[in-house]
């Protein structure tokens, strides 16, 4: 029917595994991302590529009750993200965009909503990494001569 | 208004003698012209014009010098003031000068490029024209 | 003229120059004079050393660098520098922004300008003789050049010609001031709580890196004065705001707020920000419109964030604003500290993760359950490897080990002290497949699984932190959903789901995800609209729809067993060259545990249109179908040209915890462009027609 396994033999999977250096963080929700592409792509020790994926994120008050109180944050994530080859100065062979919110509510006590802020952060990292392994997946790279 | 004297400092007097020397003379008999070449020199009292070929043509009675024709790179000097063209016509009875092509006018530290020049040596009016360049000196300290 | 290279010569270039006397010479047609960066245009320059003046006869222009024009005028008389000196009927352009037309322009000192008869403005002036939107006449205008500063003398604001103002003296700083004292834009607000009051704000550099604005607000209601003051140091910077208040509403004492935030490089990587708040009643900052929140939170804390590792420590302070709501009942006092640290394991390869974290919070009251202190300790380990398998199966494996302690006072229904040890092992499978389509469509369908056990029974303690959990596509193949430590998934469960992708060259990219949780025993710290609740989590189901021209929509939901839909959350985004709306829609059915007492249906609409090149309207509502009543509605109208911004706004909140009878602001706000007061005066130009 068409599929190939993207792990399979000449498959983009097998391409990048192990060849991609991830960016250093400087948050704590970047360290997620960071932690995660990591998690997903291998950690590189010899890269074939650079990856650069700046993270913006924004938080958005939503739900506000009768009595006018905030109850549900959305955070807005996202990274434009830039593949190169290691060498120094070279043309990126795949860029593109990332987007993804995550949810959280903050009716609970003050800790319940911190707890549940800090989660939303790590989540939308997991997600926003997810969503670029996947487009990396997708991309044409795969076929790229080793 | 005009202020100042001549061209120069002290102004030439257009009707002093005309003396040239040069290396080479030769006269053309019908028309009466006489071509001076080779590293020619004109004195009229404080003026002095070189070029490289000059041509000197004479009133009809042929007892005085109407027109010189200098031409092949001109230098004239007078004074403080210094000029440069390629070419150079001085009606002596009109006491003007024109020069032309690429003109090159010293005056003190105030210096004019120019296409054409005229210089009228009795009132020192100098005209400058055709794209004139020249660079106004700052004032004194500010 | 700005202050050019000191006397550089000048080159001159004419159709025609005359050479007369040792020191005058008149150049005529087509003069241009070219000093350093700035040229000078003119009919006929007349320059004499010996006098030391230079006779300019206009039309006369004088451009700066990149051509716009600085100067025009009809005649001059300048020293040689080209500086100093007397300019007839010119206009005098600062910073391509603000022009000074004036019958007679003095230069002093390569420093001073004075002008007399001067009309000021920075509008667009089409047809001669039609008056520009503003202009300041004035009979004398001082333009100090060092100073950056407009001195004017017997000023009339006009607008159309209609003189609206009237002083005799007043100072403006020149549009290339950034940083000048002075008054900056004033802005009318006016408030259910405190009626009409005008801001007027001050501003007052104090060096280079610290500056200080005071903003007296005079309203019939209230005496207030708020202020700002800002520094900026080498490692970090600092800002405290603040107000104080005597008004009618609690005559009898005096009120205000304020507010420290900051940030220092500590070194070697370490951060330390803080963020302190404090208000003199709860009522203050929602009457003065400075923040609607029902709580105050403050809080300090240093970080160091690598790629191997996380430290932070946190102590933070709360203090609720909401009406009923004692703050001793409220956990007051909180401390966090987590360390977290990433090794590579050589030999058996995959990623070792070690992490311990402290969390202490207490409460001021001393009542039994109410009350409660807790502290908590945890530490633990977890090893992580994938291997791509046949067929170009991703499998992955996680075995951890942590411990947690507790202690807890104050709460007889709870152990005053708890612990457990909870080892874990996960399996996770990915099986991404892609497929090539003609025209570059490529579709991947990638089927995900996992299979977790967890040991170690649930502890006897409350559970504070952990009460609004969320189950979405990026923990649904984690090993914990709970958002805190103090609860923990146990025993047997698995999950499996389904990624579908399509994207194309042109052409919209969608994304679709399905998921489900799958449990031996029920977790039933996990409350029902959660989804997580039960033996069988509700159906995850979300998606992505990224359209070409600048419309994206992205949702998620979860659906029960009866097709009900307890929680959903959806956005969407259009935005072309003029529209930039953003849509949003949020389900959360009632939920005791998770504290919602009642449902919650709202849409939520922020737009904002380019009506034409001037004006701009931006609007924003919420709306709660629940309780079928608008929360919030807010109204803002910009016009903005190339010399004046308006801004008309107005708000409804329709009741806040704090004042509990909402409020409407309106705020209007006037800035003359071409000072360095407003914005810059370049964009939004208008075009003579």
């Amino acid at each position: 029917c068409g599929f190939a396994p993207v792990y399979g033999p000449g498959g983009a999977g097998r391409t990048l595994q192990g060849q991609v250096a991830v960016p250093a963080p400087e948050t704590r929700l970047g360290y997620h991302f960071t932690r995660r592409l990591e998690a997903r792509l291998g950690r590189a020790e010899a890269p074939r590529y650079r990856l650069e994926a700046p993270l913006t994120v924004e938080r958005e008050g939503l739900g506000t009750t009768a009595d006018g109180r905030t109850t549900r944050y959305q955070l807005l994530g996202r990274a434009d993200w830039r593949l190169r080859p290691a060498a120094p100065g070279a043309e990126p062979v795949a860029e593109g965009r990332v987007r993804g919110f995550t949810g959280y509510s903050s009716t609970g006590s003050p800790l319940a909503a911190r707890a549940a802020e800090r989660d939303a952060e790590e989540r939308l990292a997991t997600l926003l990494a997810d969503r670029l392994v996947e487009r990396l997946l997708m991309s044409d790279l795969g076929a790229a001569a080793p | 208004q005009e202020t100042g004297t001549a061209f120069g400092d002290g102004g030439a007097d257009p009707d002093a003698p005309v003396e040239i020397d040069a290396d080479r003379l030769s006269v053309d008999q019908e028309s009466g012209v006489a071509v001076f070449s080779g590293s020619v020199r004109i004195v009229q009292d404080t003026m002095r014009l070189g070029a490289a070929r000059v041509r000197v043509i004479y009133t009809p009675g042929g007892d005085r010098i109407e027109r010189l024709e200098a031409t092949g790179g001109v230098t004239l000097v007078s004074g403080e003031d210094a000029a440069e063209a390629e070419r150079a016509d001085y009606e002596v009875e009109a006491g003007r000068i024109r020069m032309s092509g690429e003109v090159l006018l010293t005056r003190g530290e105030t210096i004019v490029a120019a296409e054409r020049m005229d210089i009228e040596l009795e009132t020192g009016r100098a005209e400058l024209s055709g794209r004139v360049r020249t660079v106004l000196q700052p004032g004194g300290d500010e | 003229q700005p202050q050019d290279a000191a006397a550089a010569p000048a080159i001159l270039v004419a159709d025609t120059i005359y050479l007369e006397g040792e020191t005058r010479l008149i150049a005529e047609g087509g003069v241009e004079v070219v000093q350093g960066a700035r040229r000078l245009e003119a009919a006929r320059v007349t320059y004499d050393a010996s006098a030391e003046r230079v006779a300019i006869e206009g039309p006369l222009r004088l451009t700066d660098g990149d051509g716009a024009a600085v100067l025009i005028a009809e005649a001059a008389a300048l020293d040689l520098d080209l500086r100093d000196g007397l300019i007839r009927s010119a206009r005098l352009v600062l910073d391509r922004q603000l022009q000074l037309a004036a019958a007679r322009i003095d230069r002093r000192a390569g420093r001073y300008t004075v002008l007399t008869d001067t009309a000021v403005t920075s509008c667009q002036v089409c047809a001669r003789g039609r008056a520009p939107l503003w202009q300041i006449r004035a009979r004398r205008v001082l333009h100090d050049e060092a100073a950056r500063q407009l001195y004017f003398d017997g000023a009339q604001l006009r607008v159309f010609d209609v003189p609206v103002l009237y002083l005799p003296r007043l100072r403006l700083p020149d549009p290339t001031n950034r940083r000048a004292r002075g008054f900056l834009v004033p802005e009318v607000r006016s408030t259910t709580q405190i009626g009409a009051g005008l801001r007027l704000p001050y501003f007052i550099p104090l060096g280079p890196h610290r500056d200080l604005t005071v903003a007296p607000l005079l309203s019939p209601e209230t005496r207030t004065l708020f202020f700002r003051y800002r520094q900026a140091m080498r490692r970090g910077d600092l800002m405290l705001r603040g107000a104080l208040s005597s008004d009618d509403l609690r005559p009898d004492r005096l009120r205000g707020y304020l507010f420290a935030d900051g940030e220092v490089a500590l070194g070697r990587g370490y951060r330390l920000t803080f963020g302190l708040k404090t208000t003199s009643d709860e009522l203050y900052l929602a009457e003065y419109g400075v923040t609607d929140t029902d709580r105050l939170q403050s809080e300090v804390a240093i970080s160091r964030v690598r790629r191997t590792g996380v430290d932070t420590a946190r102590l933070a302070y709360y203090q609720s604003l909401r009406a009923g709501e004692a703050n001793a009942t409220l956990p007051s006092l909180v401390l966090d500290a987590a360390r977290e640290r990433r090794v590579a394991l050589p030999r058996i390869g995959g990623d070792l993760r070690l992490f311990a974290d402290l969390h202490a919070h207490r409460r001021a009251s001393d009542r039994d359950g109410v009350g409660r202190d807790m502290a908590r300790l945890s530490a633990g380990a977890l090893w992580t490897r994938a291997w791509t398998g046949a067929a170009g199966l991703r499998f992955g494996l996680t075995a951890g080990l942590r411990a947690d302690g507790f202690r807890v006072r104050q709460d007889s229904a709870a152990a005053p002290r708890a612990a457990v040890v909870t080892p874990a092992a996960r399996a996770t499978l990915r099986w991404p497949l892609l497929r090539r389509r003609a025209g570059g469509a490529r579709h991947l369908l990638e089927p995900v699984a996992m299979v977790a056990w967890s040991g170690g029974s649930r502890p006897d303690v409350p559970n504070e932190a952990s009460t609004t959990p969320e189950l979405d596509t990026a923990n649904l193949l984690a090993l914990s959903r709970f958002p805190s430590a103090d609860r923990q998934e146990r025993g047997w469960r698995a999950a499996g789901g389904l990624r579908w992708r399509r994207v194309a060259p042109e052409g919209p990219d969608v994304g679709l995800t399905l998921g489900r949780v799958w449990r031996r025993e029920a977790e039933d710290a996990f409350s029902a609209t959660s989804g997580l609740d039960g033996r069988r989590s509700d159906w995850l189901l979300a998606g992505e729809l990224d359209l070409a021209h600048g419309l994206d929509i992205a949702a998620r939901g979860i659906i029960g067993p009866q097709f009900d839909v307890p929680r959903a959350e959806a956005r969407a985004r259009w935005r072309t060259e003029r529209l930039d709306l953003s849509a949003t829609y949020l389900l959360l059915e009632k939920d005791a545990a998770e504290g919602r007492d009642d449902s919650l249906s709202e849409w939520g609409l922020d737009g904002r249109y380019r009506l034409t090149r001037h004006w701009t309207g931006s609007a924003g509502y919420r709306y709660d179908l629940a309780q079928d009543s608008a929360a919030r509605a807010d109204l803002d109208l910009v016009y903005t040209n190339e010399c004046v911004a308006v801004r008309l706004s107005a708000s409804r909140t329709f009741a806040s915890s704090v004042t509990l009878e909402g409020s409407t602001d309106f705020g209007l706000t006037v800035a003359l462009k071409g000072f360095s007061t407003g914005d810059s005066a370049k964009e939004d130009r208008r075009r003579c027609n």
